[in-house]
């Protein structure tokens, strides 16, 4: 083949991008279309069901599972027709460009809302798309500062970090008063520890313990000697950690080994059982703040744990599985009664998206997570947040979060 | 719509593994391109977000002004290549490639501590120059085509040549007179200038950008380009980014199954063809078939 040739081979590559693109942009909008309930009314969801944020996805998928399982209870239950949904889930992978593909397809697939995604990270790149074609976003785990704000579209049920971080700092303070020298551990490759040991460092200050060495850590180590023995040569008496769960449980592991004997406070990247098979008999007694208590006394969170502990043998639910919940349990409850108001057949894609969000920040709803209702701009408005203990049986294996009053 | 954002995608894909096919023309394993590509990403996201001046009247971000983010991209990116490149292409085959990934965490590590770069969180709320990802595709693919208008055009020139001597033999090639360590510099320079280039279109299109874009994992993922595509002529890479790219998202309807099949994909190409899916000789014999009636 000659350079002439192969030189033409490329131009006719260029055009027929150009003819490709010239071509999408003038066939029918979606958006114009009556939305199609043959099958229920189409929900999407996006998790990250592989890479490595998949531990919480596949929280977050069990989470989804309840929900529609509840509402077919409920449905039965219940002689009056209610909607029904028909949930489609895409896996979100770990990356950006997955997500908004993910994004993307759902959208193009007509749904009238989006649950997900998993990352905060994610969120960034793929909640624009949704802002910008109209459809509304319940995030299920953003806990980033920013997320709402990304749009009038754009809602969350996980409250954010600033809220919930500094209450296990006061707790921790409560609990022992002569607290004297904290030092803090972070994650500084990772998104959500480094956003939230800020938080951490203030709610520190603010109680007048000013940190006295700050250790950075990666999300793939394993041996965080280093960093532990320079910390405790400044003999702190109060540790708090930003860190995903398996470096996390690692790191208080190592704490613990090294002779580390005070307090130890920890974020939300921690905030799953999936820690008590790392750190074993050396999480006990961590501190940590939680958006979601399974001791939680209300009928729907009575259900939700019954819900839960039939599909997984007896085991108690996390706080990701519970957002999921939520999320989901938001999105059919707004979908109702705005269906109530004003039937869905009658409306156009567009605009049942439009009306959906509405619905959805007008809404009070009682989750698992309490009472919740939404802010003007998409920030859920939780009443109640909670500080647990991890608490350990004697062999080590497994344990729980105890509810501190 | 999901079509359009996945040709774009595509379309960097094909990019980056044209950037690592360039060394790879004079014979240098050279695994920086993901490096070059955050730099370009960088240079967008900082002066979309940071510099009021370029985002206009508030319809839309100019044209104007992603333009100027490319022009400003490209001699920085080429900067950056010209003063490591000298050092580092002094070393070979495995040293080279491992000084190229120390140089692809450093910068990742620099971009998760420096100030401005916005941390592990990044830069986000990059503003739009195009309504929809069909203008995306078409500026992708009209880089693309231009990439490989150069690269097709440097078979038949002196440039082109002097690359091929060398990746067939260094020794002889200097013999002939060929300033090896010009040639070698000029690829990797042009290398990296087409990374910055695709970094500045992919900021804007992810709305977001991070020191996680460029990482290990993407210089191996970009290396696989070219790998499974072939690194003989320049279809075969961007065959490979076009394929590999569009691999996972194609799959989907398989479920979970479907990252497997992926791994299977990418397993058995190599083993089935080592050279990569396009060859010259595989190319002229396609050509002998076509035109015979």
């Amino acid at each position: 083949m000659q350079a002439g040739q192969r030189s033409r081979i490329a131009v006719a590559l260029g055009a027929a991008a150009a003819l490709a693109a010239g071509l999408a942009a003038c066939g029918p909008r979606a958006e114009d279309q009556p939305l199609q309930l043959k099958g229920g009314v189409p929900v999407g969801a996006v998790l990250s069901l592989t890479s490595n944020a998949n531990a919480y996805g596949q929280d977050q998928q069990i989470g989804l599972k309840l929900a529609q399982a509840w509402f077919q209870q409920r449905r039965n239950a219940n002689s009056q027709k209610a909607l029904e949904l028909n949930l489609r889930l895409e896996d979100g992978g770990g990356d950006e460009a997955t997500a908004s593909q993910a994004f993307n397809l759902l959208i193009d697939a007509g749904v009238v809302a989006l649950i997900g995604p998993t990352l905060s990270q994610q969120a960034f790149a793929a909640d624009p798309i949704a802002q910008r074609r109209g459809v509304p976003v319940v995030a299920p785990s953003n806990t980033a500062t920013g997320i709402p704000q990304i749009g009038s579209f754009i809602s969350r049920v996980s409250a954010p970090s600033t809220e919930i971080a500094p209450l296990s700092i006061a707790k921790a303070l409560q609990l022992t008063p002569s607290i004297k020298r904290a030092a803090v551990f972070y994650a500084h490759d990772d998104a959500y520890s480094t956003s939230e040991t800020v938080i951490f460092q203030k709610a520190l200050t603010d109680k007048g313990l000013k940190p006295v060495t700050v250790q950075r850590t990666q999300l793939n180590d394993q041996d965080f000697q280093n960093q532990i023995t320079s910390a405790l040569r400044e003999s702190p008496d109060l540790i708090v950690i930003s860190a995903q769960a398996v470096d996390g449980g690692n790191l208080i592991r190592q704490l613990r080994e090294l002779g580390y004997r005070g307090a130890i406070v920890v974020g939300n990247g921690m905030n799953t059982p999936n820690i008590y098979p790392i750190c074993q008999r050396y999480c006990d007694g961590i501190l940590i703040a939680q958006a979601y208590s399974p001791e939680l006394d209300t009928p729907v969170n009575r259900e939700f744990v019954a819900l839960y502990q039939k599909a997984k043998g007896g085991a108690i639910p996390p706080q990701l599985t519970a957002q999921a919940f939520t999320a989901y349990q938001v999105v059919a409850e707004a979908l109702q009664r705005l269906n109530k108001r004003q039937p869905l057949a009658q409306l156009s894609l567009g605009e049942a998206r439009k009306a959906l969000m509405a619905e959805l920040l007008g809404g009070q709803y009682d989750t698992p997570l309490g009472e919740i209702s939404f802010t003007s701009d998409g920030e859920v408005v939780q009443q109640r947040f909670h500080v647990a203990q991890v608490q350990m049986q004697p062999d080590g294996r497994s344990g729980r979060f105890l509810l501190l009053p | 719509m999901s079509d359009l954002s996945l040709l774009v995608q595509m379309g960097f894909g094909a990019l980056l593994a044209l950037s690592v096919y360039l060394p790879l023309r004079c014979g240098q394993l050279s695994l920086a391109t993901p490096g070059f590509y955050v730099i370009g990403g960088y240079v967008a996201a900082l002066l979309s977000t940071r510099w009021p001046a370029l985002s206009g009247d508030g319809a839309g971000y100019p044209l104007t002004s992603l333009a100027l983010e490319l022009v400003v991209a490209a001699p920085v990116a080429a900067a950056v290549a010209l003063v490591l490149g000298r050092p580092v292409l002094q070393l070979r085959g495995i040293y080279l490639a491992i000084a190229t990934i120390a140089l692809v965490e450093i910068l990742r590590v620099l971009n998760l501590n420096l100030a401005w770069s916005g941390g592990a969180v990044g830069i986000f709320g990059i503003p739009q120059p195009f309504a929809g990802p069909g203008g995306y595709a078409l500026a992708t693919w009209v880089l693309l085509a231009l990439v490989c208008w150069l690269c097709a055009r440097l078979e038949a020139m002196r440039l082109g040549r002097a690359m091929a001597a060398i990746r067939d033999d260094e020794l002889a090639a200097r013999c002939m007179g060929i300033p090896s360590a010009d040639v070698k510099l000029t690829a990797f320079v042009i290398s990296a200038v087409i990374a910055a280039l695709t970094g500045v279109l992919a900021a804007h299109f992810l709305n977001t950008w991070n020191a996680r874009q460029g990482g290990f994992d993407a210089s191996i993922t970009t290396l696989a380009f070219v790998v499974f595509g072939g690194s003989r002529i320049w279809l075969g890479p961007v065959l490979g980014g076009l394929v590999i790219t569009a691999l996972p998202e194609l799959l989907r309807p398989v479920g979970d199954l479907r990252l497997i099949l992926f791994g299977l994909v990418i397993l058995l190409g190599p083993i089935l063809f080592p050279q990569g899916l396009i060859t010259p000789e595989r190319l002229a014999r396609l050509q002998q078939t076509l035109r015979r009636p």
